[in-house]
């Protein structure tokens, strides 16, 4: 049964085109970044800055480094809002059309109804990350040749990697990348459960991303790092270091495991005591 | 089939049901009937375990739909006013999705429920091409997917047209009688609920003022026509002699039970009161609900 209704969500997620408003803005964001990573000042600023690390640049301007360069904004801006977007209209969205209603006319308990949800939803999260990372490298090998990598991102990675070395680590990231990108479903879905609309909750999981952002960026805060989601989001870069920090690496990823089991937790218990009427 | 005892509903500080105890005995159609916010659709939610209960217990299919929802609600099906489908969806798998969420449902099942409620041809058009008569036909084919042995009809008639308000009396009828379903239907169509129902109950306010069978809605109130020089002059002296239970629209009046018209006549005349006809009327649902909810609001005033 779990299987039947896992299948439901899934024919009911990936049947809406909005689903893959996401899919398409990746593809977009992409395809103007690679062109302006080629045909502008962005390449040969780039190589000067190998030059100035004592490497040279040809054998690093590949298809991982600018796969890579291509993916920060889009993990930063669009993955976020992607993710609360499907996550705030999991629930919100089903009770808005009153299709709710007709389920829970079913024998079928809430809470199995909300895991069903949530798992579909970790789906999606995990499928946008790697539609994202796929066609990153796939459209960079268009244009690039497949060389050693080159990661620079100030004050988080600085590593210079194999063709074979890199792309394991490109793999690794986009693992914890679906972690992030199901965390931050998993809190708009929290607020989905909540007795508000689909926009709203897509719009409160996005604010308490950017108070993170913003409050991690203040200077008293820097003692109070672990708090703040955003520390936690940037694990994925902590792959390209050498040697790999595993323990704080593992230690961010429990802790977005637990944020998101615990917004499960309080979205279901809030979805159970809920009324459902017309 | 359903039994709600004293239950009560309050959201915030707003009670939309009071104490109601109901009983919907198998095999019946049973009406519920009540104005706009009557609480029929609260009810209704306490029933399908979407409402949760203030106080009283809930129970359908003799499950405590509070404590065991998915047992009892494992042999019924509803449909609600404005049934709510994935449009971007075939008509289909709207009812694989909607129907898996009771059991596994084969394909031939599936058929044969649409055969049934006639959309076969349709069944593969996405649900956003549908008309309105064609939405109802699929929110019946979904509510009879789980062979249920209880049928929940919230206000099913709502947006039809009058061809699709007879076709759905008509589905009643047969769902009824060949399917030997239990019905409770909740309806503001009082000429279809006389024509379907043999039980009704009637909510006012949040409570229950009448359950009872057709024939006792019947017999409640006898009305008779009168034409008289002086209605209300006439209905004071008839109230007086205790011969008058109930009167409206200064034309009928209500015989108090065991009563009949002559007595009445012989009153009117001994009164000086002119008679021009006493006729006696047979009573409608309609006419029993709007006396009832008349009199509840006297008493309340």
């Amino acid at each position: 049964m779990f299987r039947l209704h896992l299948r439901n969500e899934l024919w009911k997620l990936f049947g809406k085109k909005r689903t893959y408003i996401g899919f398409g803005a990746f593809l977009a964001a992409q395809t103007l970044m690679l062109l302006a990573f080629k045909f502008t000042r962005w390449q040969s600023d780039f190589e000067r800055m190998l030059s100035g690390n004592g490497y040279l640049a040809s054998e690093f301007i590949s298809a991982l480094t600018v796969s890579v360069v291509m993916l920060i904004p889009q993990i930063l801006l669009l993955m976020p809002l992607y993710a609360s977007l499907v996550g705030g209209d999991l629930v919100a969205k089903e009770y808005e059309d009153g299709t709710l209603r007709m389920i829970l006319s079913r024998p079928i308990s809430r809470v199995r109804l909300l895991f069903v949800k949530w798992i579909a939803g970790i789906i999606f999260a995990a499928a946008l990350v790697i539609v994202l990372g796929v066609t990153a490298l796939g459209f960079a090998s268009l244009l690039f040749p497949w060389k050693g990598m080159f990661v620079f991102v100030p004050g988080q990675a600085f590593s210079v990697l194999s063709a074979g070395d890199g792309f394991a680590r490109f793999v690794l990231a986009h693992v914890f990348l679906a972690v992030n990108a199901s965390t931050i479903l998993s809190i708009a879905f929290m607020f989905s459960c909540f007795n508000m609309k689909p926009a709203a909750a897509t719009i409160v999981a996005l604010s308490y991303l950017f108070v993170n952002i913003v409050m991690e960026a203040i200077p008293f805060f820097d003692r109070f790092d672990n708090w703040f989601i955003t520390h936690h989001f940037r694990c994925w870069l902590l792959v390209f270091q050498n040697p790999v920090p595993w323990a704080r690496i593992l230690q961010s990823e429990v802790i977005l495991v637990a944020i998101c089991a615990t917004a499960f937790v309080i979205g279901s218990t809030s979805f159970q005591v809920r009324d459902i009427k017309s | 089939m359903i039994a709600l005892a004293n239950v009560t509903k309050n959201f915030g500080s707003r009670r939309a049901v009071d104490d109601l105890t109901l009983t919907v005995p198998r095999g019946e159609i049973f009406g519920l009937l009540g104005h706009n916010g009557a609480g029929k659709s609260t009810a209704i939610g306490m029933m399908l375990g979407q409402v949760w209960p203030t106080s009283g217990a809930v129970k359908v299919c003799g499950h405590d739909v509070t404590t065991q929802r998915t047992r009892a609600l494992e042999k019924v099906g509803a449909i609600f006013e404005a049934p709510a489908f994935y449009d971007y969806l075939s008509g289909w798998r709207n009812l694989e999705i909607l129907s898996h969420y009771t059991a596994p449902t084969p394909k031939e099942r599936i058929r044969e429920v649409v055969d049934w409620v006639g959309l076969t041809g349709r069944e593969k058009s996405k649900v956003k091409t549908y008309s309105h008569g064609m939405r109802a036909r699929l929110a019946l084919a979904q509510a009879l997917l789980p062979r249920p042995d209880l049928l929940i009809l919230d206000e099913p008639g709502s947006g039809l047209d009058p061809e699709g308000i007879a076709e759905m009396r008509q589905t009643i009828v047969r769902l009824h009688r060949e399917l030997g379903l239990t019905i409770l239907l909740s309806s503001h169509l009082l000429g279809e609920v006389e024509q379907l129902c043999s039980r009704i109950a009637v909510l006012n306010q949040g409570r229950k003022v009448f359950e009872g069978s057709l024939e006792e809605t019947k017999r409640r109130n006898q009305w008779v026509r009168l034409r008289v020089n002086d209605f209300p002059l006439a209905a004071k002296v008839l109230t007086e002699a205790r011969l008058i239970s109930n009167q409206r629209d200064g034309h009928h009046v209500a015989l108090v039970e065991g009563v009949d018209t002559d007595a009445v006549v012989r009153k009117l005349v001994e009164q000086g009161v002119g008679v021009f006809e006493v006729v006696r009327e047979a009573e409608t649902l309609e006419s029993f609900y709007l006396s009832l909810m008349n009199q509840n609001r006297a008493e309340k005033k």
